[in-house]
């Protein structure tokens, strides 16, 4: 069963430059203590200064909350900065997939074009399971940027989450109650 | 009232204490009706709660507990309906002030573990920060009433969608990809 990727492909950086030299390294050096590492909040504040959102609204602090998670392997709830140059680059294809929904640029997109969307990111999901997405995130029936970044968190860092535990690639995974719920709680 | 584990655990409800609720508005008759419509929308219960502070009490709580308790799909609850709210509140509230021991208000980390294994859950000590960031709404590292009952009620939701597919009640399911997704996604 084949995993899918994580936003559309391109939308990284080209070469890498070393970490000084790198015009992320700029916002998140600002907003980041000493020990180099961002929290929910900060993230929202890198996000906006560097335009991440471009002309969409900018991110909710849920939401920056969510993508801390996604990439949190110690759960300190912090970010650091190779994993803030991975979300930029995640969000970047994110963005490029929904500015090409997004046709008449209202900064929405509709239930149908998330369900598009979604199977463009190479998620092959059951109408059922489309439906709940669909219910959870359309305010009548529109999804805003924002919304629409926090679902493709969310099903980035379920699938990770998912893979881990379905060792024999069979596409079934064992769940121990505890661990669902902390699993499932922390996305 | 809760389900720490798979193996057979009863749900049990605790005992409703008859203490008045110092912190909450009086339901007076028409007090919480406001527009007298017979009906307490979201909004007029929203408005006769408290949260220990002086901003709104959380709305997504609010939206939880009225269709837990409106079985006819109206969006509010009638005066026999609400009667089922009002012991509900009136039963975490109880839950609120036994583990909020220092009588702060709020639970912090330490008593919001104390509560959450008091009820079953067997949830490791990081995962108590996970929690607190992701329900604590005041940003004050603890979570007052409203966000605790938030708490609460989606770890119920997600145990109630746990057993369901856990039908040995071995504490363990197996589940598909996209089971996992429809799963979750109805929940959280």
């Amino acid at each position: 069963m084949a995993y899918p990727g994580y936003g559309a492909p391109g939308g990284g950086f080209p070469g890498m430059p070393p970490q000084q030299q790198d015009p992320l390294y700029g916002y998140f050096s600002q907003v980041a203590g000493q020990d180099g590492q961002i929290s929910a909040d900060e993230l929202q504040r890198c996000l906006t200064q560097s335009g991440m959102s471009g002309s969409y609204q900018p991110f909710s602090l849920e939401s920056c909350r969510l993508m801390i998670n996604m990439l949190d392997r110690d759960m300190s709830g912090t970010m650091g900065f190779n994993e803030f140059k991975d979300l930029c680059q995640a969000l970047n294809g994110w963005k490029a997939t929904f500015s090409s929904f997004d046709r008449d640029h209202s900064g929405t997109v509709e239930g149908h074009e998330l369900q598009q969307a979604i199977t463009t990111m190479g998620y092959n999901l059951s109408p059922q399971a489309m439906n709940c997405i669909m219910k959870r995130y359309s305010n009548h029936g529109r999804i805003p940027f924002d919304e629409f970044v926090s679902c493709c968190v969310r099903l980035r860092a379920l699938t990770d989450q998912f893979r881990r535990r379905d060792t024999s690639h069979s596409g079934n995974a064992s769940f121990q109650y505890d661990d669902f719920i902390q699993v499932t709680m922390s996305v | 009232m809760f389900l720490g584990c798979g193996i057979g655990v009863s749900k049990s409800r605790p005992i409703l204490l008859s203490s008045a609720p110092y912190w909450f508005a009086h339901p007076a008759t028409s007090g919480v009706d406001k527009d007298r419509s017979g009906v307490i929308s979201d909004s007029e219960l929203q408005q006769a709660l408290s949260n220990g502070t002086w901003t709104p009490f959380n709305p997504v709580t609010v939206r939880s507990i009225i269709s837990m308790f409106d079985r006819e799909n109206k969006g509010g609850v009638n005066f026999n309906e609400f009667a089922g709210v009002w012991k509900y509140i009136t039963d975490w509230q109880n839950i609120f002030r036994t583990y909020d021991r220092d009588n702060s208000g709020f639970i912090d980390r330490n008593e919001l573990k104390q509560a959450l294994t008091g009820f079953g859950y067997r949830l490791s000590d990081q995962f108590y920060g996970t929690l607190i960031e992701k329900f604590d709404r005041q940003r004050k590292g603890q979570v007052a009433f409203d966000d605790f009952i938030q708490c609460c009620i989606v770890l119920q939701r997600l145990t109630d969608v746990f057993r369901r597919y856990d039908t040995d009640q071995d504490g363990w399911i197996q589940v598909s990809y996209e089971q996992y997704l429809s799963m979750v996604f109805n929940v959280v």
